[in-house]
């Protein structure tokens, strides 16, 4: 899987949670920032991620992202690791 | 000097609360008449948010003991236990409590928010990965920060959702700490210890329960959802508070491991801190004889959560989990919730609005502690001050 397939169900993922805030979600849309996410939003957002991707993502590697795009490249790194 | 921007967001917050003229998170108490009434803004007022589950805080013996203290033993250690000495009352406390759970040994830490900070960075460290609740109290977050380990989160009281996780770290789930607690202090739901308990022992995780609203109330001699559930003797580490049913301030933990003899020295929160008075100890003594024979007690907690359960459920109130000292009214949005609590305070009744994020779903709350102190008159006024809430059940 690539980085592309990874943004891309991390697009479906993310889109019915994100209530039409942003009409076209790509790897740069922001989760906090343009939709919009607080922290209960992002740990539903997380648990969907990680049965999905079956991996467990620690709390504390979530600090630095912003984006789709970062959380599908940290979705690489944690499969990666659990592989 | 200009404003801190970190502090904005919060500067907000209380900036909208002024606007509306409502301050909950700012709440003065002018006296304290008795356990379960105070004067607010000039009102005699029930207190139906204090956590004062046994209603301890006025006991003469516990009083008693404590004044003994303060006139022997003066008002403060003014030092740390490791740096400065224990007094002999911090020992034999922590020697009752051991006793108290059947464990092996306790240890005394200065609140229960420093206990859970205490044992977790203790117990855990960079490298290693420890397992906890999403709904976890910030005490049990903060102390994953302070080990620096990974955090984990799981679906709030779901074992088999633990497992997955435990399944996913392979061979590294043998010996990782897994926390949950008793009873979840927004809601009021127990925790399935003995699912819990199952799942741990399956990967040979290491299971720590905190206690924190269940010690005094639930289990036979008060030892909370573990005792209840009949899995004390397989829960590695209990944590807990005195500043709920002990009615004082202050936390512990007991455990069989063999680490409780060297886990206080590996403890920051332990160590770099001021240990508790001797009047504090003391009460929390006292307080603790009482607890086991507390039946009495009990039974007028358990009879006082029903009725005010059964009185707002027959209001038309969803509420948050099954009778027991905590009663959670879900209250909806976060401005109709802040305006009811407003009403409730106004008739003459304390209790605490919660909103998210605090929240464990994206609803505020309206939470009541009760009391085996209130009376069955009191638990009717605050079912009438709810009822006299001219906006929607939500």
């Amino acid at each position: 899987m690539n980085h592309q397939d990874v943004v891309a169900q991390l697009v479906d993922i993310v889109t019915p949670m994100a209530e039409g805030r942003v009409a076209n979600i790509t790897a740069d849309t922001g989760l906090t920032g343009e939709l919009a996410f607080d922290s209960l939003k992002v740990m539903d957002l997380m648990l969907a991620v990680e049965d999905h991707f079956d991996i467990s993502v620690p709390v504390n590697a979530l600090a630095d992202i912003r984006t789709v795009g970062e959380l599908a490249t940290l979705i690489e790194t944690v499969a990666g690791k659990h592989a | 000097m200009r404003e801190n921007p970190r502090l904005q967001a919060v500067r907000a917050v209380r900036q909208e609360l002024a606007t509306l003229g409502i301050d909950p998170f700012g709440t003065q108490i002018d006296e304290i008449i008795t356990p379960t009434e105070g004067l607010i803004h000039g009102r005699r007022t029930i207190l139906a948010g204090t956590n004062n589950y046994l209603g301890l805080t006025f006991d003469a013996d516990t009083i008693g003991a404590a004044r003994e203290a303060l006139d022997h033993a003066g008002t403060g250690t003014t030092g740390s236990r490791m740096a400065n000495g224990s007094y002999a009352g911090h020992r034999a406390l922590e020697t009752e409590l051991a006793e108290y759970y059947g464990k092996r040994d306790g240890i005394v830490f200065s609140t229960g928010y420093q206990a859970n900070l205490g044992m977790i960075s203790a117990l855990a460290g960079p490298g290693d990965t420890v397992m906890i609740d999403a709904d976890s109290h910030a005490s049990i977050y903060d102390g994953c920060k302070l080990s620096g380990a990974d955090t984990i989160r799981f679906r709030h009281n779901d074992a088999a959702d633990l497992g997955k996780r435990l399944r996913r770290l392979g061979d590294k789930a043998a010996g990782t700490l897994v926390v949950v607690e008793g009873v979840y202090s927004m809601l009021g739901d127990r925790a399935p210890l003995r699912e819990f308990v199952d799942v741990a022992k399956q990967y040979g995780a290491v299971l720590m329960v905190d206690e924190a609203h269940s010690l005094g109330v639930l289990g036979a001699k008060g030892r909370g959802v573990a005792e209840e559930a009949g899995v004390l003797d397989e829960v590695d580490y209990i944590v807990g508070t005195f500043s709920k049913s002990l009615g004082n301030t202050g936390g512990f933990c007991v455990g069989d491991s063999a680490d409780m003899d060297v886990l206080r020295y590996a403890s920051r929160p332990y160590v770099f801190t001021a240990s508790l008075p001797p009047a504090t100890i003391a009460a929390t003594r006292q307080a603790l004889r009482k607890l086991a024979a507390a039946d009495d007690l009990r039974q007028r907690l358990r009879e006082n959560a029903e009725r005010l359960h059964a009185g707002l459920a027959k209001l038309g109130f969803r509420l948050g989990a099954a009778p027991n000292a905590v009663v959670a009214v879900l209250a909806g949005e976060k401005l109709e919730a802040l305006r009811f609590w407003d009403h409730l305070l106004k008739q003459g009744v304390y209790v605490n609005v919660m909103v998210p994020p605090a929240t464990p779903s994206d609803e505020s709350l309206l939470r009541c502690s009760v009391s085996a102190a209130h009376t069955p008159a009191q638990i009717d006024a605050i079912c009438a001050a709810f009822a006299s809430w001219p906006g929607a059940r939500v």
